[in-house]
């Protein structure tokens, strides 16, 4: 059952995926229409899917890395749909959909662990709000970058004063640049709380805070990318383009961290 | 009977016959009345605008239909019918609902997708329903003509994106500014093209409004215009720090704002971007502003190249309009065919089903006797009987409505079967 759901949730993801590029070239309303769809179709499948898991296994839904980037995918997907509908941008699956699908892809169709497989990393609760935190926190920083990568073309396209397609598809700088202020303000806290309950959770499982594990590293140096600019935007005006750099940059980061974490051997991997 | 669309546009005339033709609405009053009295139309609007004249209506005879309005028309205006004649276009049913559908939805105007052709047809057709001259027909016509200039606008952008200078350049604010509710405007000398920009900005809430020109008196006089503030010239460095957009247009030889003085202004702004836009020709804002972080900067070429992208755009958007408005006819053909055949269908078989009924009460009047099963039975029989004639008939009728000869068809079953002439 689980693997059908998986991969019914995974071609949604790619219909919604193809569907919002082509709106972006075609911008035929009812291509967008379908994008939405697909986009709802999948993140419903994508919920049973959870629910399935979690009666399965008998445990949160986020039990190894694969998991837990899927459960970000689930939070990623309800987002964009939240954002798209209060930012009125038609064009935002376009830029969070792909990031999503690739995400997705990742996120293994396996039989899932039982609780009591999982080892003794997992027995307490504070292992588990760990997890969610920092997905919580991922999904808030793909949308982030999303906004950030748009406000680039948009601004890129005004100041070259040749307006093309993104010009028209694209809505203002301002909105832009408050859509990727406010992701960073939500995505921040949940990634900093959810990174020191790692390293607490570690501290007193392995009496050590995993310097050397390459998904807790990595992830530190994304984490203060994102203080950098968080601390920027709110003192010294950091905003704009300059601000737009930055998230490109933690979310590459972070999209580096969550690639360690998948393939190098640590604490993190499976 | 026949939908006709008869008339000459921009297209195929020229302005000072169009002037000519032009019809004041009392004239068109007294003219549609006179083309109705003459009985060659049974509904009629007239549309009359400044790009074109033309006669919508239903009529027996298409040709005289234009022939008796066109002459009417030249009595009217004192003009040689002969001189109009090679001019005049006729479009009949199909082509007649086309051209509806794409006029009202601004496809066929000189300026593709500016809006106001949809309201002087709006005009057209109220006059008309005044004048009693609009019947079922006319009607479903405009109504379902009026849906589709909405669908076009509301499916398509093809009005979206400016064909004007200063209208592009309301567009390209609302690319940096989200909404221009509030936002402070600066006009910079006080010329015609920045005073319209300008007026364009405060339709869509920007505000206040603030006017410097090296004549104190001229900037008085257009603040006042503009419902805003004069501003001294010298004092243009504190205008620009509280200001989102600046319109200059000022005759000076050299530019009026450099590079350090926006420089200055946009540290204490926060990121707030600024917006110029360089309608003078030479320009006022040194060219090297534009490189600074969050400012904007258009010069008169910028804009008109953004006008350029916005005309493709708007092309491009027509297309896909044209595309919707071909669905639209053929749905409306279809619906007007099926309207042709509908009725005789229908009292066909009313006519068959008295028959059967009449026919069945006779028949059980003279077996007493039967039981209920036998008279279930009988009445089977003579339902399974009337529909397996009907059949035939029926579909034919349906295929020919559709295939554009319902009328020859729907005349001979009515013969046939002596149904009344409702149809």
């Amino acid at each position: 059952m689980l693997p059908v759901l998986a991969n019914l949730t995974l071609i949604c993801y790619a219909c919604a995926t193809g569907l919002a590029l082509a709106y972006l070239v075609q911008r035929e309303e009812i291509v967008h229409r379908l994008a939405g769809l697909a986009t709802m179709a999948g993140w419903v499948i994508h919920s049973i899917a959870l629910v399935v898991l979690v009666v399965e296994s008998g445990r949160p839904p986020f039990g190894s890395l694969a998991e837990a980037v899927s459960m970000a995918v689930w939070v990623v997907v309800l987002l964009e749909m939240l954002v798209e509908r209060q930012y009125q941008i038609p064009a935002l699956g376009a830029f969070v959909m792909p990031v999503a699908l690739v995400l997705s892809l990742k996120s293994s169709a396996a039989r899932p662990a039982t609780l009591q497989q999982l080892g003794e990393a997992f027995r307490g609760a504070w292992v588990w709000v760990h997890i969610a935190l920092a997905m919580v926190g991922i999904a808030a920083f793909v949308l982030n970058f999303a906004g950030a990568l748009m406000y680039l073309l948009q601004e890129r396209q005004l100041k070259a004063k040749r307006p093309g397609a993104f010009y028209y598809r694209l809505p203002d700088l301002q909105t832009l640049d408050r859509l990727t202020y406010r992701t960073l303000a939500l995505g921040f806290p949940f990634l900093t709380t959810g990174l020191i309950l790692g390293a607490v959770w570690a501290r007193s499982t392995w009496s050590a805070v995993l310097t050397l594990d390459p998904l807790a590293s990595l992830s530190s140096l994304a984490w203060a990318i994102y203080a950098a600019t968080l601390a920027g935007r709110a003192v010294a005006g950091l905003h704009g383009r300059r601000a737009a750099y930055f998230a490109v940059f933690g979310f590459t980061m972070l999209v580096l961290t969550l690639g360690a974490g998948l393939f190098l051997p640590g604490r993190h991997g499976s | 009977m026949a939908l006709v669309v008869a008339g000459l546009n921009h297209r195929n005339a020229p302005i000072a016959l169009r002037e000519q033709l032009a019809v004041e609405e009392d004239k068109l009053r007294e003219l549609i009345r006179d083309v109705q009295a003459t009985g060659v139309t049974t509904e009629t609007v007239l549309l009359s605008t400044c790009n074109r004249v033309e006669v919508y209506a239903v009529a027996d005879a298409p040709g005289e239909a234009r022939a008796a309005v066109f002459r009417r028309l030249c009595q009217h205006r004192g003009v040689d019918p002969a001189s109009l004649e090679p001019i005049v276009y006729t479009h009949v049913d199909e082509e007649a609902i086309r051209h509806t559908f794409r006029v009202a939805a601004s496809l066929d105007s000189m300026m593709v997708g500016e809006p106001q052709i949809l309201g002087q047809v709006k005009d057209a057709f109220a006059l008309a329903q005044a004048c009693e001259t609009v019947g079922p027909t006319l009607h479903t016509l405009f109504s379902q003509a009026f849906a589709v200039a909405k669908r076009v606008r509301t499916d398509t952008d093809i009005a979206r994106h400016a064909v004007s200078v200063s209208f592009a350049a309301v567009g390209l604010a609302k690319k940096i500014f989200a909404g221009l509710t509030g936002r402070a405007v600066l006009l910079v000398g006080a010329g015609k093209m920045s005073e319209l920009a300008a007026k364009h900005l405060v339709d869509q809430g920007a505000f206040p409004i603030y006017v410097a020109n090296r004549t104190w008196s001229r900037a008085q006089e257009m603040a006042r215009a503009l419902a805003g503030t004069a501003v001294p010239f010298a004092e243009l460095d504190t205008a620009l720090g509280s200001v989102d957009i600046v319109v200059t247009s000022t005759g000076a030889p050299e530019p009026v704002i450099g590079r350090e003085l926006v420089q200055r202004v946009m540290h204490d702004r926060r990121g707030r971007p600024l917006f110029f836009i360089d309608i003078a020709v030479p320009r006022d804002v040194e060219e090297s502003v534009e490189t600074l972080d969050d400012v904007y900067c258009y010069d008169i070429d910028d804009l008109k190249q953004v006008v350029d992208a916005n005309m493709r755009e708007r092309a491009r958007e027509a297309q896909r309009a044209e595309a919707l408005v071909e669905r639209e006819v053929q749905k409306f053909t279809a619906r007007l065919r099926d309207v042709e055949v509908v009725p005789t269908i229908v009292s066909l078989r009313e006519r068959l089903e008295s028959i059967r009924l009449a026919e069945l009460k006779r028949a059980l009047a003279r077996v007493p006797a039967a039981t209920a099963e036998t008279r279930d039975a009988m009445d089977a029989l003579s339902s399974a009987i009337v529909n397996k004639i009907l059949h035939a008939p029926v579909t034919k009728l349906r295929e020919s409505g559709r295939a554009g000869a319902g009328r020859s068809w729907t005349t001979l079953v009515q013969e046939l079967f002596g149904l009344g002439r409702k149809a």
